[in-house]
């Protein structure tokens, strides 16, 4: 069993030998090092960020930013606005801030995927596999006590408006306590982020970790990937350590996300036409609604409710969603006596958002530094159902009794009142006058048949390299319209089973050899 | 700059009302901590819009003066303005220097007390070594 942490560069550079050296612990790198180990391979997985547990998470928003986010939390698409993309730098990846709603792959995506992108036998094993992720992981509706206002507010809203869809969200988190604080990481350890599940079985499994380890290129022999190669980054003072070098035996499996991966692989000097392109993301918002008594948005699970009423049309998932006071502060329009007497009402804001089905896409490239650079532009008819979704939101709102609500659209009034809602129908379509965040993110190294567009076959192999695999977000070819993490998880344990059915008969390896 | 981006915050999040103000929420340590820990690239756009706040008022307020040296009053109008101008770029910026302020101010144990949310522990700041 072999956690290496930081290693300074004085200790000398390290190595070693594997079957598989996995690069990412995140949704996907998780689930497919544990599928690996399980199957008797050595496995190494090299993570970017720290390993925290529970007691390290940071309680503040600040400390969520700097001890938990890629890059404080600071990248940005770059289009006609400025949206922020949010993920994790830590081991268990982004499934350590997010709220672990568990959702499955629609079948439609599947027969989707099979008549654009030629993608066929996917839908038996991924629903296999997510039939027992959902036991591993506790999939469970969000608990009754636990739901806190907010969330009962949206069901009656929905309900009231008659809705088709309207339920209490499944999340892979065993008896929530409703403590809100699912971004910066549950303090409690009721949700099963895959630091907490997968990685540690990995270890007693004896497969080898290095966190603080950001892997800097592949390692390719001919059309053949050998391993990788990085440098320890220390997480506190991000200072370089030793250096790394790992072989892969059988294969190496990417897993960094649907914006590091292309990069990695276009740094380490792949060249096909698709990598980099048709990245894709749900992009969201919120919409506050104030209400006349308290609602406490941040006493409750952080995301209890969902509907799927409007996912085919106009294509939007619509969820509650809780956020602190430090994010709300900047969230509301103004600044000065204004914004404070705003805040004021901070306890009876309820915020619900929505996730818009993008058809946009846009392209994910290395800058000077190597940094991965997103350009992504919302196009009109994107702009049009994310116009819809905060409308639909809004009128949620008002019929759970809410006296008014904040769009945070620029141009518009600061608050609308239920006759002021064509205010909002009529807003502008340009994306820079909304605020918006990029959560669920996908492509880059897209699934498919043909090697003009597409990255990988329907088990993630890179086209025309033997040995390299890529088992995350990025392989998604087309927006999903649900929350990513159970499909990414799903296709990540196939991918690996794959892997393990088409080499030699895996020797139950005890640990990897480290030096 | 450290002071260009304190009276900017202090004027964006401003004491006095029913809640504390940014200065009142130990903004100086805050700010120190925040330069020393984040991204430079991060501290510089907070920087930036820090300018802007301060070198746009003659746009906001019609008066050709940094906004550290308007009368209090004026200078409220402006912070109340410039947060919401039309100006992409701009806004953005005083965008950045609003995030990092919340960030220090609803994070403080009083703010938190008042919003009948409680004291939130201190962040530890580690992870296994081991
Ligand atoms: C705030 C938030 C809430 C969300 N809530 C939900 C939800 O409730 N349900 C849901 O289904 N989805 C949710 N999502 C989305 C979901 O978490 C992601 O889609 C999913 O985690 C992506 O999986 P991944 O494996 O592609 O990447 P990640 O989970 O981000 O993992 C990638 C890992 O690779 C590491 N890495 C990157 N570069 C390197 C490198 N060069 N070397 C080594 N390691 C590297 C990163 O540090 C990271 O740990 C949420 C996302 C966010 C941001
Ligand atoms: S709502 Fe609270 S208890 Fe429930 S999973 Fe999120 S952080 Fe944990």
């Amino acid at each position: 069993m072999r956690h290496v942490a930081f290693r300074a560069a004085g200790e000398g550079p390290l190595d070693g030998d594997f079957d598989f050296v996995v690069v990412g612990s995140g949704a996907g790198g998780a689930s497919a090092a544990v599928t690996l180990a399980r199957g008797g391979a050595s496995v190494a997985v090299v993570e970017a960020g720290p390993w925290r547990d529970p007691s390290d998470y940071p309680s503040s928003a600040y400390g969520g930013m700097r001890d938990l986010m890629d890059d404080f939390g600071s990248q940005v698409a770059v289009g006609r606005a400025l949206w922020p993309i949010v993920q994790a730098r830590v081991v268990g990846g982004t499934t350590v801030i997010n709220s672990a709603i568990c959702v499955r792959t629609p079948g439609d995506i599947f027969a989707q995927w099979e008549a654009q992108h030629g993608l066929t036998g996917l839908e038996a094993p991924v629903r296999a596999a997510q039939e027992r992720l959902e036991r591993e992981l506790s999939a469970e509706e969000a608990p009754e006590a636990s739901r806190g206002r907010s969330n009962l507010l949206a069901k009656a809203g929905a309900d009231g408006l008659g809705w088709s869809d309207s339920h209490y969200m499944v999340r892979y988190v065993k008896r929530c306590a409703g403590a809100g604080q699912c971004l910066q990481g549950c303090r409690g350890g009721q949700k099963q982020s895959l630091n907490l599940t997968f990685v540690p079985e990995v270890l007693s499994r004896g497969g080898t970790v290095l966190s603080c380890a950001p892997v800097e290129r592949l390692v390719l022999d001919g059309r053949r990937a050998a391993g990788v190669r990085g440098r320890f980054v220390h997480p506190a003072s991000r200072a370089k350590g030793a250096s790394f070098f790992l072989r892969a035996k059988r294969a190496v499996v990417v897993a960094a996300s649907a914006t590091h991966s292309p990069v990695l692989l276009l740094r380490s000097g792949l060249k096909l036409p698709a990598l980099g392109e048709f990245f894709r993301a749900h992009p969201g918002t919120g919409v506050f609604g104030n209400y006349d008594s308290p609602v406490d948005m941040n006493v409750g699970t952080t995301q209890g409710w969902a509907s799927m009423a409007f996912r085919q049309a106009p294509g939007l998932k619509l969820e509650t969603l809780a956020i602190p006071p430090e994010l709300v502060a900047s969230r509301l329009a103004g600044g000065g006596r204004e914004l404070m007497e705003r805040l004021t009402r901070y306890r009876h804001f309820a915020m619900w958002v929505h996730a818009v089905r993008a058809e946009s896409t846009g392209t994910v490239k290395p800058s000077l530094f190597g940094r991965p650079v997103v350009r992504y532009t919302l196009d009109r008819p994107d702009m049009e159902r994310f116009r819809q979704g905060m409308l639909l939101v809004a009128r949620q709102h008002f019929a759970a009794g809410a006296r008014s609500v904040i769009p945070g659209i620029t141009g518009l009034p600061y608050e609308l009142t239920a006759d002021q809602l064509p205010l909002m129908e009529s807003a502008p379509l340009d994306p820079r006058r909304y605020v918006a965040i990029l959560s669920h993110l996908f492509g880059g190294c897209v699934m498919g048949r043909d090697e003009k567009t597409s990255v990988t076959d329907a088990r993630g192999r890179v086209h025309g390299v033997q040995g390299l695999v890529v088992a995350d977000a990025s392989v998604i070819p087309t927006n999903l319209g649900v929350n990513p993490q159970h499909t990414i998880m799903g296709l990540a344990q196939v991918f690996a089973q794959a892997l393990l059915d088409e080499g030699a008969p895996a020797r139950p390896v005890p640990a990897g050899t480290v030096a | 700059m450290l002071w260009l981006v304190r009276s900017a915050i202090v004027a964006l999040y401003p004491s006095g009302g029913a809640l504390p103000g940014a200065a009142d929420c130990g903004l100086d340590g805050f700010l120190r901590r925040f330069r020393r820990e984040a991204p430079a690239l991060v501290w510089l756009g907070v920087v930036l819009g820090a300018l802007v706040f301060h070198f746009s008022a003659f746009f906001t307020v019609f008066v050709p003066l940094p906004a550290f040296l308007l009368p209090a009053g004026l200078r409220d109008r402006h912070a109340s303005r410039i947060a919401s101008t039309n100006v992409y770029l701009a806004r953005q910026g005083i965008f950045l220097v609003k995030l990092a302020a919340g960030l220090c101010w609803g994070a403080d144990a009083e703010v938190r007390r008042r919003l009948a949310l409680p004291p939130l522990p201190a962040d530890p700041g580690t992870w296994r070594t081991s």
